[in-house]
C-alpha cells in the first residue's frame, strides 16, 4: 500500500518538545549533534523503527506521536552503551525511561507488543504484592498479547513448576500498605518537582 | 657512497664537470639505480667527478660540491635530484661557495620526471641516464651570468578599505612605511561595517572596527583616498606607477566636519533614494553619509539624484546650510599619479544574487530577505533600529534561515562560501534575541571549523533553535493546511527524521554565498595578476605562497582571494603587509638573469615580438628602429625569442646552442 509521508507543522507538538527537555535524561537533548554514535553502538538498534539518534531528533522537534508509539522505547535493553559513547554526554538511556513512562501514561505504546505489557504487568504486580510471581506475569502477558503462544509454552511451564522454578501462588511481602504509601509519596514528590521547574 | 673520480684529468679541452646524483632517501633510489647512473655519467666526456649521495641538499651534500670544485678544479656542476623549484637555489649557492659562477650549474629533475612517475626500474634508470646526459652536454655551453638588482620604492599602495585593507594599511604604516589606501566607496569599512555583531564571540562589529577606521584616518603615514579607483598600473616590482581616478564628491573633504546640516537642508524634504548601505531597506537624500561613523566623516553628493548636478537648477539649500563652505559643485573627476614599490590588493567579495535561485522567492515574496539585509535589521543603527520586522512592518513569529544559497550547487557556484553556516548561527541567535521568534535553520552540513566555532554551534543548539538537515526545495505561499495560510512555506526533507516537512514561517533569510566582485576581472587585468576559474584572485601557491601573486610585488588579502571570515582575513592582511615589508626593507629585489635581449645589428624592426610579450616588456626604439627589451620587466618566458623571424632575440640560459646540445644529449643513446 502506498502511504503519504509528509509532515505538516500541525503534526508537531512544541509542548511535547519542551516536556522532553525537562525530563531526567532529556536535559541535554538539544545539544545532540546527530552523529549517530548511539545508534551504531546500540546492540538492538537493528530492530528499531527509529534509531536512538532519530528518536532524539524527533523528540526535540516535537513529533510526539512518532516518538511515543515507537518500538524503540521498548526494544531498548538498558545496556547504557549509548550513554557511555555519546560525545555530547546525552543520557540517552535515561531519556528512554522518561519516554516509556509517558507512553504508558498516554496508553500509546504499540498494542499487543509483549515488552510494554510485560513492563506494565510487572510493575502492577510489584505495586500490589511487593513481589513478582513469574507464572502470573507471564500468563497475563501472553493473554494480553498472543494467547495462542501461551499454549505452546505450557509444557515448559509445567516442567519449571515441577522443578520448583515457577510457583503458582502469588507471594506477598509484609506491610504491603506501607510499600504502597512509599510509592505514592515518591510519585507525589516527582510531580511536585516537575511543577516547580 | 661510490667515489668515481677515476676519469682522470683528460677532458680534451672541454670544461671539467662534476656530476652528482641524489638518492632522496628512497624517493629516487627506490626506482632508479643511482650507482649505475653515476658510473655511466663518469664515462661521458668532460666529467671529472661523478658521485651518488643520500641527500644532496643536506649540508654535507652541498659541502661535497664546494670541496670538489676546489680539489678537482671543476668548472661546471650537474646535480640530478628533485625539481629546480625546490633546490636550484641551494645548489647554485653550493657552486658559488666553491668559487664558481652559480650559473655554471644545471639541475636534472629525475624525481618528478622519472622515479615518481615510473614503475619499471630499468626503464626509469635508462630515462634518468638520458636526462643526465642532456644536462652534461648543455652545461658545457653555460655562461657566467649575474643577477640584477633593482631598488624598491618604500611606499605601498593598498587597494580596498574593508577590514583586510584597513589592517594591512595600519600594519605597514605602523612599521613606518608611507601608505596610500584607495577605496571605491565614500567610506572605508567594507562589509564588516554593516554587521551588528560578529561570530563566534558576538562582539559588536562597530566597537572593534571603528577604532581601526579612525586610526587609518588619523595616521600620519596613511593617505586615505575614498571615492577613488585605480585605473592603470605601469612599471614593475619595486617601482610601480599608478594612476588613480578620484571621483568628485562635491564636498571639500578638508572643510567638511560631518555635521550633516546640509542633509537636513536638502530640497528633498523626504528621503527618496534607496539607501545602498542599508541594502535598500531605507531611503536617503541625494546628499548623505552612509553611517554615523563613516570614515572619512564627510558627506557625499550622489550625482545621479542631485538636482543641481543633473540640471544645475536647484536652490542649493545645502550650500546655504553649510557654514564652512564645504560644498563645491565645481569639483571634477581627477587623475592622480602615484609611485609605489609594492601593492596590496584587498577588494573583497560580493554577496551572491539570490534572484539567480528563483525557487526561494527573493523579490517575489516580501517576506524573503538576504542575510546582509538581516544584518542591517538587527543593527541598532540600522533602518529599524534593531527591530526584526517584515517589509510590511510585522513581527515575525517564525523565521526560516536557508543555508548554502548560491553555494555548493553546480547550477550557481560549486564552492562552499565558508562563512554562511557561522553567520547563519549568529543571525539565528540575534533574531531569537531581538524578536523571540521560533527560528529554523535548514542546512546541508554544519560547517563550523574554527577556534570556538563548534562551541558556538553547541550554544545555538542549546538555545533551542531548530536544526533541520536538508536543502530547502522551495519557498511558496501556496497553503495546504489552515495554519499555512498567509505564511511562507518551506518544503524540505528532514533527512535526520526521515520524512519531508512543510514548515510555515513569516520571514525567510537566505544565507547567500560569497562571490567575486563584479569587476574582479577588470581589476585583475589592471594589476596584471591571475584569477581562478571561479573568479577569485589567484595566489601563487595555495599552501606556501597564499598572499603572493604571480606578479612580484603585488599581494592579495581577504575575501578577494577566496571566501573567508574576519579572523582569517585579518591574518592574511597581516601576512600580505609582512611580505610587502620584506621587499621594502631589503631595499632591492634580485632578478633572475634568464632574460632576453635583442641583438641590435640583426633586428629588422618588424615588431612581431612586441604584442606577444605577456609582461609588456618590449618597446620599440623609434630612433634606432629596433625592438628594446626592458630586462626588469622581462620574466624570461621566451615567447619573443621563439617568435623572432630573424633569430635576433637571445635568451640567457636558453640560447640556441644550449638547447640544441641538450636535445642532442637526450637522443644520444
Ligand atoms: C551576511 C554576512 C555576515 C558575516 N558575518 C561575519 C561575522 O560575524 N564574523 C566574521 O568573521 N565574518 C563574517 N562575514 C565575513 C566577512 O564579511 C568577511 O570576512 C570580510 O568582510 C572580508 O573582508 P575584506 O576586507 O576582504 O572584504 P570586504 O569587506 O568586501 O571589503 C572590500 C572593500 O574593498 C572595496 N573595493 C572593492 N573593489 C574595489 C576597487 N576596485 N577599488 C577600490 N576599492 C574596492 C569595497 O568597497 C570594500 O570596502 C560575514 C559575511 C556575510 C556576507
Ligand atoms: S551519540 Fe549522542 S550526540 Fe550522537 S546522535 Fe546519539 S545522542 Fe546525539
Ligand atoms: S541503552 Fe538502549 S538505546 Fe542505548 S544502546 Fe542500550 S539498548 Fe540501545
Amino acid at each position: 500500500m502506498l502511504q503519504q509521508n509528509i509532515k505538516y507543522e500541525e503534526s508537531r507538538d512544541p509542548d511535547f518538545a519542551r516536556w522532553a527537555t525537562e525530563q531526567t535524561g532529556g536535559e541535554n537533548i538539544r545539544r545532540c549533534i546527530q552523529c549517530g554514535t548511539c545508534s551504531a553502538t546500540c546492540p538492538v538498534s537493528s530492530y528499531m523503527d527509529h534509531t536512538p539518534r532519530q528518536l532524539i531528533h524527533l523528540a526535540r522537534e516535537g513529533f510526539k506521536k512518532e516518538v511515543l508509539s515507537s518500538f524503540t522505547l521498548w526494544l531498548c535493553a538498558s545496556c547504557y552503551s549509548c550513554r557511555v559513547d555519546c560525545p555530547k554526554d546525552i543520557h540517552v538511556t535515561d531519556f528512554m525511561y522518561a519516554l516509556k513512562r509517558r507512553a504508558m501514561a498516554e496508553r500509546v505504546y504499540p498494542k499487543r507488543f509483549p515488552i510494554p505489557v510485560l513492563a506494565q504487568e510487572f510493575s502492577r504486580m510489584v505495586q500490589w504484592f511487593g513481589r513478582v510471581n513469574e507464572t502470573i506475569v507471564a500468563a497475563v502477558m501472553f493473554l494480553r498479547t498472543d494467547w495462542f503462544k501461551l499454549l505452546g509454552q505450557t509444557g515448559l511451564g509445567l516442567k519449571l513448576m515441577r522443578t520448583g522454578r515457577l510457583s503458582v501462588f502469588p507471594e506477598s511481602i509484609r506491610g504491603r500498605s506501607e510499600l504502597q504509601r512509599m510509592l505514592k509519596a515518591a510519585e507525589a514528590s516527582k510531580e511536585k518537582e516537575v511543577a516547580s521547574r | 657512497m661510490a667515489d668515481n673520480t677515476g676519469n682522470g684529468q683528460k677532458t680534451n679541452g672541454l670544461p671539467r664537470i662534476g656530476f652528482y646524483i641524489c638518492h632522496c632517501g628512497s624517493n629516487i633510489a627506490g626506482i632508479i639505480d643511482v650507482v649505475a647512473v653515476a658510473k655511466f655519467a663518469e664515462t661521458l666526456p668532460g666529467v671529472v667527478v661523478s658521485r651518488e649521495y643520500k641527500y644532496m641538499c643536506s649540508d654535507p651534500g652541498q659541502e661535497l660540491i664546494a670541496q670538489d670544485i676546489k680539489e678537482h678544479k671543476l668548472e661546471r656542476i650537474v646535480v640530478a635530484s628533485c625539481s629546480p623549484n625546490l633546490h636550484e637555489e641551494t645548489f647554485r649557492k653550493a657552486a658559488q661557495k666553491g668559487g664558481l659562477n652559480p650559473f655554471y650549474f644545471q639541475m636534472v629533475n629525475i624525481r618528478e620526471h622519472a622515479s615518481w612517475v615510473h614503475e619499471n626500474k630499468a626503464a626509469a634508470t635508462l630515462k634518468a641516464k638520458d636526462l643526465c646526459r642532456a644536462a652534461i652536454y648543455r652545461v658545457r655551453l653555460h655562461k657566467a651570468l649575474e643577477k640584477r638588482r633593482v631598488p624598491v620604492n618604500p611606499d605601498v599602495l593598498v587597494v580596498g578599505g574593508g577590514i583586510a585593507g584597513i589592517h594591512a594599511a595600519l600594519t605597514l604604516a605602523n612599521a613606518g612605511k608611507k601608505v596610500t589606501l584607495v577605496e571605491r566607496e565614500a567610506t572605508i569599512g567594507g562589509h564588516m561595517a554593516m554587521f551588528d555583531k560578529t561570530f563566534p564571540t558576538l562582539d559588536c562589529a562597530a566597537c572593534i572596527l571603528t577604532p581601526k577606521m579612525s586610526a587609518v584616518k588619523s595616521h600620519p603615514n596613511i593617505t586615505l583616498w575614498t571615492y577613488s579607483e585605480v585605473e592603470k598600473v605601469d612599471g614593475y616590482v619595486g617601482s610601480y606607477e599608478v594612476t588613480v581616478k578620484r571621483k568628485p564628491r562635491y564636498i571639500k573633504e578638508d572643510l567638511c566636519v560631518g555635521c550633516m546640516e546640509c542633509i537636513e537642508a536638502c530640497v528633498f524634504k523626504e528621503a527618496k533614494v534607496p539607501d545602498a548601505f542599508n541594502q535598500g531597506l531605507s531611503k536617503r537624500r541625494p546628499i548623505y553619509i552612509d553611517f554615523p561613523q563613516a570614515t572619512p566623516k564627510v558627506v557625499v553628493i550622489d550625482p545621479a539624484t542631485c538636482i543641481n548636478v543633473k540640471t544645475g537648477k536647484c536652490k542649493k539649500t545645502c550650500v546655504e546650510a553649510c557654514d564652512r563652505d564645504a560644498i563645491d559643485f565645481t569639483q571634477k573627476e581627477e587623475k592622480v599619479q602615484l609611485k609605489v614599490g609594492t601593492i596590496v590588493l584587498a577588494t573583497g567579495f560580493k554577496p551572491f544574487d539570490p534572484k539567480k535561485s528563483p525557487h526561494y522567492g527573493y523579490g517575489k515574496y516580501p517576506g524573503v530577505f538576504t542575510a546582509l539585509e538581516i544584518e542591517r535589521l538587527v543593527n541598532a543603527s540600522g533602518p529599524t533600529s534593531g527591530e526584526v520586522l517584515t517589509r510590511d512592518g510585522r513581527h515575525p513569529k517564525a523565521v526560516g534561515i536557508i543555508h548554502c544559497v548560491g553555494s555548493r550547487d553546480e547550477k550557481t557556484n560549486k564552492w562552499c562560501s565558508r562563512v554562511c553556516c557561522m553567520y547563519s548561527l549568529k543571525l539565528a541567535h540575534l533574531i531569537k534575541e531581538h524578536s523571540g521568534a521560533e527560528v529554523y535553520n535548514f542546512y546541508i552540513d554544519m560547517r563550523a571549523p574554527g577556534k570556538a566555532y563548534e562551541e558556538f554551534y553547541e550554544k545555538l543548539l542549546s538555545e533551542g533553535v531548530h536544526f533541520i538537515r536538508g536543502r530547502v526545495a522551495e519557498v511558496t505561499d501556496w497553503a495546504m493546511t489552515k495554519e499555512e495560510e498567509g505564511k511562507l512555506v518551506l518544503r524540505v526533507e528532514d533527512t535526520l527524521a526521515g520524512f519531508v516537512r512543510r514548515v510555515p514561517v513569516d520571514m525567510v533569510v537566505l544565507a547567500t554565498g560569497l562571490v567575486p566582485q563584479s569587476d574582479a576581472g577588470d581589476v585583475r587585468r589592471v594589476f596584471n595578476i591571475g584569477c581562478g576559474k571561479e573568479g577569485f584572485f589567484q595566489e601563487r601557491h595555495p599552501k606556501l605562497a597564499p598572499v603572493n601573486t604571480f606578479t612580484d610585488g603585488v599581494f592579495i588579502a581577504g575575501a578577494c582571494q577566496a571566501p573567508k571570515d574576519i579572523p582569517d582575513t585579518v591574518a592574511q592582511a597581516g601576512a600580505a603587509a609582512a611580505e610587502a615589508l620584506a621587499l621594502v626593507d631589503a631595499g632591492f629585489v634580485e632578478l633572475e638573469p634568464n632574460t632576453s635581449y635583442v641583438l641590435e645589428e640583426e633586428c629588422c624592426g618588424c615588431k612581431n615580438c612586441i604584442p606577444l610579450c605577456p609582461y609588456t616588456a618590449i618597446s620599440f626604439d623609434e630612433t634606432k628602429k629596433k625592438a628594446d627589451i626592458n630586462e626588469v620587466l622581462c620574466k624570461g618566458c621566451g615567447v619573443c625569442a621563439a617568435a623572432c623571424p630573424s633569430g635576433s632575440i637571445v635568451q640567457n640560459l636558453f640560447e640556441d646552442a644550449e638547447i640544441y646540445s641538450e636535445i642532442e644529449g637526450v637522443l644520444a643513446r
